[in-house]
């Protein structure tokens, strides 16, 4: 990786290492940012962000909207220089570089297709830019438009295909140039939900067959689980936790990811001790139940600990698996499942859901004094 | 009778707005007709005719000036048009920068400013320079109407520009493109139509203009406009219509080009 | 080497501002030089002492601005107000208001009705408006001398149908002038009013129906409102450039009907006191910067367009 980063506020050309780099193997990919801060005016978009994305990663950037998510993308990109902080793709520093210096593409979110220019044309723009000989650009187009199921499409103008289609011709436009890396900002939002659900798949396909690290953006947590090998979990510019979906689901370090990704049931417990990688926590009801904890966080005296709605169960009071003790107050019926409001004692609320295994109505009333059971290692303690 | 009930219509508007329409054409449509009069009057119908277009033609004066309102127009055209589109790429796509305010506002500022008054500024101005250095040729108007064309030919361009999808040009960059290269692929190619409309607003603007004109030509200088508002003082015949008839029909060219580019403008973007 | 990108940011947006500076720079000076500058020179000859054949002699002299109010007499040196100058101002700012009111009483229900004309067929009602604007004002100037000339059509109609005897006087009347900017401007008028008038969301003007708002409580509560910021633009757009007239009141207000524009015109020719000239023209951009100032009060967040 001997192409250099661009000297202070000159203009390098796209360099003929750089041409060579770009028409090798899509080796590499990895992307590290070392304290990378970015600031408008006095504002702190992306707060001192330390992170790693793997070669032939699909790694995910999640967060509400106006977390940094697409500020650090755009800073990937070239778009936005870092105020702070130093960007590498492979070990050498791009954070100097122009956007048309880097070998990474990015599908845009409004697929920011040239409208004077036909689907082939489009998909071309990137080869002929980096000044491929025109045989190879066609060649290229062609497998491009196959590999996105275009095939015959090449003369089209881009402005008469629909959603799907416009979407399909950007990423091929993006893959095209081999790059070492695609972003990815939230390219699903403007289709609709079987279309989004179908194009999810396509985008693991098209990561596994090209072997290209995907750097995704979303706020949208299902399509977050669903795809990424790994999630980046942001908020108010910050990193918040990195682990792979089951992790980030299952094991969530703080209050914030708990409560953005799935419903959670947030319970004051205390540290009664440690062991074996668990804790023994005592709830406001007396018992007690184990729980997991961040590797990072020692905890001890009193802590939160949050419970998934699904990993606990509606029983019979005086039962003897019954954790906590409440009383119903809302049994919502969704279909596959039943959702159950439940007050507790201590005045909290508390949501359980219940898989509908059988027919008929639940057993349970409204009003009913009630337990609750909850299954062993689901408790997680959040480090805050 | 059964009532329509239409929530946008009001009572007497669309009334008023067809009188207003005859109003706007019955003085252009008289106008245009007497052109075509065999008589002398512009008053008495003596049959049709195209000796006035022919006494037009044949009238040196009326050539002569045609062809310096054209050219005229066509260097301030270019000239207010390249500045334009410069200026405008300068002041859009981009966040708030210092002075990006001011240059807006300088820019439109001749648009404020009553033409009459820069008609005298003008010419005090260029009064001392002509002494300065002895030259008294078009150059001064071409100056003159490129200025005052600027503004025109900036607000269509300015707003193709703004209309224009930002990430269409970092995806180019994103793409591998240089800035320039950019610029040629994507930004100009999608700016074209507003470039050729700023044009011929900046073209047409120079052609009517009289009041900057009247006060900034030199003697034997008259554009068509100015020789038509000095013989308005005498007695007028036909051949007035002729001449404006002409100068109608050239305008309305333009002016549907115009159309037709600002429609494709709002299609495409 | 860690601030490097740091730096190569900050570089880089120097040196797009320096770029956006460069670019802009020939539109700038052409308008500093030949639009804008030559403003500083007239307030500079506003306060010159006339020459003998026009010009001026380079001596401070407030005379061009006591000119602009008062009056000297020729022969005994008293001073009186300048009644002229005071007719010619008011009649200036007379006939402007008149023409911004009619081109508003006939401009919003013409804006209106192109507003409310179907999608496909609405560009071309605003085709058939743009037209005439765009046509050369001297040569609207003319056709409406056509008309209403004593020989014009409508006196040859009014007579045929016996209704009159002789001619009416139109021309070189304030009249001809009202008459004559009110065809001229029309169009300024209804482009900017149409302009807002089409984004009108015409839900609200069914939810005043829905409270029982009736057509005119409709109009004036909920329409005009809304719209207020095409209104006061179009106000501008008519009345500064009526104001400062100058083609339409000579060719038909003849010699004596004159407005603002022609008594500069006259103080740069025959009247040869070109610090007088020079102190109306300052006189007549404060008025039109106080018009522009009540506009900008008043539209801060309309975003109104020019021309």
């Amino acid at each position: 990786m001997n192409w250099h980063p661009a000297k202070t506020g000159t203009f390098p050309e796209t360099g003929e290492q750089m041409k060579q780099h770009l028409a090798g193997s899509a080796h590499g990919g990895a992307i590290a940012m070392l304290g990378v801060v970015k600031e408008f005016g006095h504002f702190r978009a992306v707060d001192d962000v330390t992170l790693k994305i793997e070669p032939n990663e699909f790694f995910t950037l999640l967060g509400p909207s106006g977390c940094g998510k697409t500020t650090l993308l755009r800073m990937i990109a070239g778009f936005e220089m870092p105020t702070n902080g130093r960007l590498l793709l492979d070990e050498s520093d791009i954070s100097g570089l122009l956007p048309n210096q880097r070998p990474i593409n990015t599908v845009f979110q409004n697929y920011a297709l040239f409208p004077h220019m036909s689907v082939a044309e489009n998909i071309g723009f990137g080869l002929k830019m980096l000044g491929k000989p025109k045989a190879e650009v066609d060649r290229t187009v062609g497998e491009m438009l196959s590999l996105v199921r275009l095939n015959g499409r090449g003369n089209n103008p881009v402005t008469q295909l629909s959603g799907g289609q416009q979407q399909r011709v950007a990423l091929a436009r993006a893959l095209a140039p081999r790059p070492k890396v695609l972003l990815l900002d939230e390219p699903l939002s403007a289709l609709d939900l079987k279309l989004r659900k179908s194009m999810q798949i396509e985008l693991k396909r098209l990561q596994a067959e090209t072997g290209i690290t995907f750097v995704f953006v979303t706020h949208d947590q299902e399509e977050a689980l669903t795809m990424s090998d790994r999630i980046a979990v942001m908020s108010e510019g910050k990193v918040r936790q990195v682990g792979s979906p089951w992790d980030i689901y299952d094991h969530p370090a703080e209050r914030f990811v708990a409560d953005f990704i799935g419903e959670t049931n947030f319970l004051e417990a205390d540290v009664v001790s440690l062991g074996g990688g668990l804790a023994r926590v005592r709830l406001s009801s007396g018992s007690e139940i184990a729980a997991t904890f961040p590797s990072d966080f020692l905890p001890q005296g009193k802590v939160t600990v949050v419970v998934r709605p699904e990993h606990a169960q509606v029983v019979p009071r005086g039962d003897s698996t019954a954790a906590l003790k409440g009383t119903i107050k809302d049994i919502v019926y969704l279909g596959t499942d039943t959702h159950f409001h439940i007050h507790l004692d201590d005045g909290t609320l508390f949501i359980v859901r219940q898989q509908n295994a059988k027919s008929g109505p639940c057993g349970f009333a409204k009003g009913e004094a009630v337990g609750i059971g909850v299954n062993d290692d689901v408790a997680q303690i959040l480090r805050d | 009778m059964a009532r329509k009930f239409s929530i946008k219509r009001l009572p007497g508007f669309t009334m008023i707005a067809m009188f207003a329409f005859f109003v706007l054409y019955l003085p252009i449509a008289t106008l245009v007709v007497y052109a075509f009069n065999d008589g002398m009057s512009i008053a008495i119908w003596e049959g049709v005719s195209l000796r006035w277009f022919e006494s037009a033609w044949n009238n040196s004066q009326v050539i002569e000036a045609s062809i310096r309102s054209l050219q005229i127009a066509a260097f301030a055209a270019v000239i207010a048009t390249v500045a334009a589109t410069m200026a405008a790429l300068a002041t859009t796509r981009s966040a708030n920068y210092r002075g990006r305010t001011f240059k807006y506002a300088f820019i439109n500022m001749p648009l404020l400013v009553p033409e009459i008054v820069t008609a005298v500024a003008l010419l005090i101005l260029f009064a001392r320079i002509k002494v300065w250095t002895g030259y008294s040729g078009l150059g001064y108007l071409i100056v003159a109407h490129s200025a005052f064309c600027i503004p025109f030919a900036y607000l269509p361009i300015r707003a193709r520009l703004e209309s224009m999808d930002l990430s269409l040009e970092r995806a180019a960059a994103d793409l591998y493109a240089t800035p320039f290269k950019a610029f040629r692929y994507v930004t100009l190619p999608l700016l074209w139509p507003g470039i050729l409309a700023g044009f011929m607003l900046a073209f047409v603007i120079s052609l009517d203009d009289v009041v900057i004109t009247e006060f900034v030509k030199s003697g034997g200088q008259d554009t068509l406009p100015t020789y038509m508002l000095g013989q308005l003082r005498r007695v007028v015949t036909p051949e007035m219509n002729a001449i404006s008839t002409a100068f109608l029909v050239l305008s309305l060219a333009i002016v549907t080009i115009f159309f037709f580019l600002s429609r494709s403008n709002e299609k495409s973007t | 080497m860690t601030l490097s990108a740091a730096e190569a940011g900050q570089a880089r947006q120097k040196k797009d501002i320096r770029d956006r500076w460069l670019l802009s720079a020939p539109a700038l000076l052409l308008i500093f030089f030949a639009g804008v500058g030559p403003l500083l020179i007239v307030v500079v000859y506003s306060f010159l002492a006339p020459g003998n054949y026009g010009d001026v002699k380079w001596e401070f002299s407030t005379e061009g601005w006591f000119n602009v109010l008062f009056s000297r007499d020729i022969f005994d040196d008293t001073i009186s107000l300048a009644d002229a100058h005071f007719t010619i101002f008011w009649r200036s700012i007379k006939l402007a208001l008149a023409t911004t009111i009619l081109c508003l009483i006939f401009g919003f229900p013409t804006a209106y009705f192109i507003a409310t004309r179907p999608a496909n067929n609405r560009s071309l009602w605003l085709f058939l408006i743009t037209i005439p604007f765009w046509t050369n004002m001297l040569i609207r100037t003319f056709a409406i001398q056509e008309v209403i000339r004593s020989e014009g059509i409508i006196n040859s109609a009014l007579i045929k149908l016996g209704i009159i005897a002789a001619p009416i006087q139109m021309m070189f009347t304030d009249f001809a002038i009202l008459l004559g900017m009110t065809y001229v401007f029309l169009p300024l008028m209804v482009l900017p009013l149409y302009a807002s008038l089409e984004k009108l969301d015409f839900r609200l003007v069914e939810a005043a129906y829905d409270l029982y708002a009736s057509r005119f409580n409709v109009l004036m509560r909920v329409i005009v409102p809304i719209v207020k910021p095409g209104l006061i633009a179009g106000s501008i757009l008519v009345f500064i450039p009526a104001l400062s007239s100058y083609v339409v009141p000579r060719v038909l207000g003849g010699g004596k009907n004159l407005m603002i524009g022609n008594l500069i015109e006259l103080q740069f020719g025959q009247g040869r006191n070109w610090p007088l000239g020079a102190a109306l023209s300052v006189t007549l951009v404060i008025i039109v910067l106080f018009a522009m100032l009540y506009y900008v009060r008043n539209a801060e967040k309309s975003g109104g367009g020019h021309g």
